[in-house]
């Protein structure tokens, strides 16, 4: 056996190893909380959990109507996880939605239709990602105010696709500039509307584009939590990041690690579902004529 | 009408929704945090607001505080991009080729981008500065007071940050460069092999060749730094000890009522990135004739 390869595949499986350990474990921590009773949570190991129990996520649907515990002095709050968890499916639906709706048509215009200074629209569509967001909020709250939106659901189905749109209609609209003409021409020629054309020929070919940037829209739309609990105060309409940030930590840790995990995991599956066609769709994006 | 002059048309009426979203959430907001940098507003002040002109921004050059802040913000940015580039180029090259088990140590460097931020940040805050008595919270307070005690208070909470950061950047960015380097002919790279070895190769083959997709990077990476606000006041739960621009400007305008100069705080670093962003442009979107 050479002694140079034989090197050369240890490093490389350490680096493996070490590359896992290091994207997984922080995940792992917290999912093995999720899983400990408040017993193994305080004296128990930390990196392992030995009586896994599903009574964190079962707590986190049933405390509502049950009688209020009291731990020392202190009213233990109910949460109404199951609304939480409906708007938040209902909010990075509609808004991954509507940043690809959107996104489609105007990356389809600029891109394909190609108006006059196409590449200064989309330059200045990117460019907005240099406003910080830092305390955009204020503003924001007199537009929302003024619209008699405060405290409701649809506010973030309108902010959310501006932070993932710039991105979406850059990859999008590069990908439809360097697909070839003749693709959509064959299908002018047979007699097909150029609405035709793309419904049945275009869009179908775009599809790992589409997936990567609707898997870019929903990470991006799942990390937000600061506008999530500036503009959605009542119980009732918060999703689950704004929630538990309300959450009483001292009292109910596991429960909220609970909801972390119920929140993180479908999204996790979904993005891990479409992971390949995230990396091809970003690498269509990016070459002409993919 | 000409049927480019339609076309044309369409085109206009197919970006309208997009435009209506951006200019409809952005246009007034960015409008005001403008105006208002120009004025006193506070509603700490009777009568209505007083125009200052470039008052506050003379304050802020003026201020020691805000000196230490941008510095604070600019090493942040600098660094943890550095580190998440770094990072993310090795994951890339680490699944550049195929061998046993690809698929799942690709997903698994995809997963810290993928599980959501906006929870996860919890989750590290409470591993990292645990609130109750766990099984590791001995564990960790030891390493905080052995940090804090060797940097400062503080300090362990901001590292705390910037491990978040680095974590969750370098998987979009590790991601991000494989689908670039995916996009490289493997003939290229064979060729290459057979020229020059090692570090040359990567320097002289790989990196240009992926210079739109580290170009791109860079500027996510940047932006989400700079403004990353949200991560340092969860990561820190609003102890502040090394503030950055975002933090700052937070806590003058909700903690402060002092509207004017926050704002003025808030868009110091516009100009900045807009000529970043200039620069970079050339390497992500060049011309039509230089793309050959």
């Amino acid at each position: 056996m050479n002694g140079r390869a034989g090197w050369r595949r240890l490093v490389h499986g350490g680096l493996l190893v070490v590359t896992t350990l290091y994207c997984v474990f922080p995940i792992y921590f917290m999912f093995v909380q999720s899983l400990k009773t408040a017993q193994e949570d305080v004296f128990g190991n930390p990196w392992i959990v030995v009586n896994p129990t599903l009574e964190n996520f079962e707590e986190l649907f049933e405390r509502k109507g049950q009688a209020h515990n009291f731990v020392g002095r202190v009213l233990q709050r109910d949460y109404p996880f199951f609304v939480w968890l409906q708007n938040t499916l209902v909010i990075f639906g509609g808004s991954v939605a509507i940043t690809l709706v959107a996104g489609v048509l105007a990356a389809y215009g600029l891109g394909r239709l190609q108006p006059p200074g196409f590449r200064w629209w989309r330059r200045a569509i990117f460019a907005t990602y240099v406003v910080p967001h830092t305390i955009l909020f204020v503003p924001l709250y007199q537009v929302v105010i003024r619209l008699g939106l405060d405290d409701n659901l649809f506010v973030l189905l309108l902010v959310y696709p501006t932070m993932a749109l710039p991105f979406c209609v850059w990859i999008l609209s590069a990908y439809f500039q360097h697909l070839p003409r003749a693709i959509e021409e064959s299908a002018l020629v047979e007699g097909a509307s150029r609405v035709t054309a793309f419904v049945r020929v275009v869009l179908p070919m775009s599809r790992p584009v589409l997936v990567a940037a609707g898997i870019f829209a929903l990470g991006t739309i799942a990390s937000d939590f600061t506008l999530a609990s500036v503009f959605l105060l009542s119980a009732h309409n918060q999703t689950i990041p704004a929630g538990l940030a309300t959450m009483e930590v001292a009292l109910d840790e596991l429960l909220a690690v609970a909801g972390i995990n119920l929140m993180a995991i479908p999204v996790v599956l979904v993005c891990a579902m479409f992971a390949r066609g995230y990396v091809r769709g970003l690498t269509a994006a990016m070459v002409e004529g993919a | 009408m000409s049927s480019r002059g339609r076309e044309v048309w369409w085109a206009y009426g197919l970006m309208a929704p997009a435009l209506v979203l951006m200019v409809g959430v952005m246009a007034y907001p960015v409008g005001w945090e403008a105006w208002v940098s120009l004025t006193d507003l506070s509603p700490l002040n009777d009568g209505p607001a007083k125009f200052v002109g470039l008052e506050n921004y003379r304050r802020l050059a003026g201020d020691v505080q805000f000196w230490w802040a941008a510095t604070v913000t600019v090493v942040f940015a600098v660094v943890t991009s550095a580190v998440k580039l770094a990072v993310g180029v090795g994951f890339a090259m680490l699944l550049a080729r195929p061998f046993r088990g690809r698929a799942l140590v690709f997903l698994a460097i995809f997963l810290p981008w993928a599980y959501p931020a906006s929870v996860s940040v919890i989750g590290w805050y409470w591993t990292l500065n645990p609130p109750i008595p766990t099984a590791y919270s001995a564990f960790m307070s030891s390493m905080k007071a052995s940090v804090d005690h060797a940097l400062g208070g503080g300090a362990w909470a901001f590292l705390s940050v910037t491990l978040f950061n680095v974590w969750r950047g370098s998987s979009f960015i590790g991601v991000f460069l494989l689908a670039g380097i995916n996009a490289i002919p493997p003939e290229l790279f064979d060729c290459a092999r057979l020229e020059c070895s090692g570090w040359r190769r990567f320097w002289l083959v790989t990196v240009p060749l992926l210079r739109p997709f580290l170009a791109l990077a860079v500027f996510l990476s940047l932006t989400t730094a700079f403004s990353d606000l949200a991560n340092v006041w969860m990561l820190t739960a609003g102890r502040i000890v090394f503030p950055v621009i975002g933090t700052q400007a937070y806590w003058l305008a909700i903690k402060g009522g002092q509207f004017g100069p926050a704002c003025a705080l808030a868009l110091v670093l516009v100009p900045f990135l807009l000529a970043a962003l200039v620069v970079l442009f050339r390497s992500f979107d060049p011309p039509a004739e230089a793309r050959a």
